[in-house]
């Protein structure tokens, strides 16, 4: 099992929110290694997620929700 | 100005999930793969990807030589885009706004679009202008018209208007492949962009191979019986959004998402009201001398018997884009007037 944080956007604050605005990948699906899985933004500084692995991915938050730096938004099995 | 022939490639097996903006990329990043022929300049198109995500990563991947961050120079370097394009390159020149054409119109109008003509047919322009339109998100009068219908207006040039990622894609990649200039306009809210409003028609699946929409085919976005709409851009996703609604209230809407302006398919236009007799057309553009009349009239300009009412315009009157948000949603096309206009055209 493999955690998918979102990723540290701000140096200043590293405790910054940030918001999961589109999910490329649906719960349940298989992804590959690398598969874009979501973008998600801080401010208006926005980054992709790549998929740290192959496997099953299972999403922990929804679209739009807000999230701290580094805490998972998915899990790879 | 010649109408290239263009199949329709069909769609390889596989597909995945992208934004509008991603699938625009994707099909620059693909046709600059297959043609080192390619190259894209603009303002801020490097590190910075686009001011509205439509170059983000492609600096990293083809290098500074292949995608060019420009000075705030329009003349110049649309200008040295037609040059690239007149001696057999395929630049894409990103106009960051086009409210922003005044600065460069005489580039545009006077030597991209008319070099074809001028040199009977002999010399060709290769070439994409991109340039990113529209409101609906407070960025005022300057930086939120459309005006495809000016660029459509001036001969010369196709000039096409992708709603969604699929169209985006398929459409980028047969403008880089024509050889006529080609006008590829992207409404900020369709882009799909992570800081603008929520938009889930932005998101779509799309096919991972290179394939093409044609330039000049409009598409029945959503069948119905009783009165066709046909709008562009951002105003197809309002324009759903309120078929959806009018379902409810007993009228079914047929929309047509004409994705080219140029040229337009008015086969499309008049076989839809052939068989409605009703027409609603929805412009985010100004109201007058602009889209909505000329589709009106190419209804008129064949039979006018055809129509069983008289033809509703949903535009911009003719004002600025004003700032104040709830004045913005009083002048843009938007669902409520768009289910108004139907209501009115039904009834009639």
């Amino acid at each position: 099992m493999t955690e998918v944080p979102f990723p540290p956007l701000s140096k200043e604050s590293p405790e910054a929110e940030g918001v999961v605005s589109t999910w490329f990948v649906s719960d349940g699906e298989p992804v590959q290694a690398d598969q874009l899985l979501a973008e998600v933004q801080v401010d208006k500084v926005a980054a992709e997620v790549p998929a740290p692995r192959a496997g099953t991915v299972h999403l922990l938050v929804e679209e739009e929700a807000t999230v701290t730096q580094g805490a998972p938004i998915a899990r790879i099995d | 100005m010649t109408i290239t022939e263009q199949p329709v490639v069909p769609a390889p097996r596989g597909s995945h999930r992208l934004t509008t903006a991603k699938a625009m990329v994707e099909a620059i990043e693909q046709e600059m793969e297959r043609d080192p022929t390619v190259f894209y300049l603009g303002e801020d198109v490097g590190p910075y990807g686009g001011i509205f995500s439509s170059t983000a990563g492609l600096q990293e991947k083809f290098g500074t030589d292949r995608v060019i961050d420009t000075p705030i120079s329009e003349t110049a370097f649309i200008g040295l885009a037609i040059g690239a394009a007149v001696e057999g390159m395929r630049p894409i020149a990103e106009l960051m706004f086009a409210d922003f054409m005044g600065v460069c119109l005489d580039q545009i109008y006077n030597h991209m679009a008319k070099i074809h003509y001028e040199s009977g047919g002999n010399v060709k322009v290769p070439m994409v202008l991109t340039t990113a339109v529209g409101g609906g998100y407070s960025d005022a009068a300057q930086h939120s018209q459309c005006l495809w219908g000016t660029f459509a207006h001036l001969p010369g040039m196709k000039v096409v208007v992708p709603s969604n990622p699929y169209d985006a894609k398929g459409l980028m990649t047969s403008a880089i492949r024509d050889d006529n200039p080609v006008v590829y306009m992207f409404h900020k809210g369709v882009m799909g962009l992570p800081w603008m409003a929520k938009n889930p028609r932005a998101t779509a699946d799309v096919p991972d191979g290179d394939y093409t929409v044609p330039i000049g085919e409009a598409q029945v976005v959503r069948p119905g019986s009783d009165v066709t709409l046909v709008t562009l851009s951002l105003s197809v996703h309002h324009a759903l959004d309120a078929a959806e609604s009018l379902m409810g209230q007993g009228i079914d809407v047929e929309v047509i998402d004409l994705r080219s302006l140029v040229p337009l398919d008015r086969e499309a236009i008049l076989g839809s009201v052939a068989k409605t007799g009703r027409l609603v057309v929805v412009d985010e553009d100004y109201r007058s001398f602009g889209l909505t009349g000329e589709v009106a009239a190419t209804v008129t300009d064949v039979d006018p018997g055809m129509l069983r009412a008289p033809v509703a315009r949903v535009a911009n009157p003719d004002t600025p884009i004003p700032y104040s948000r709830p004045l913005e949603h009083t002048v843009l096309p938007r669902q409520d007037r768009i289910e108004a206009a139907v209501h009115r055209v039904a009834r009639a």
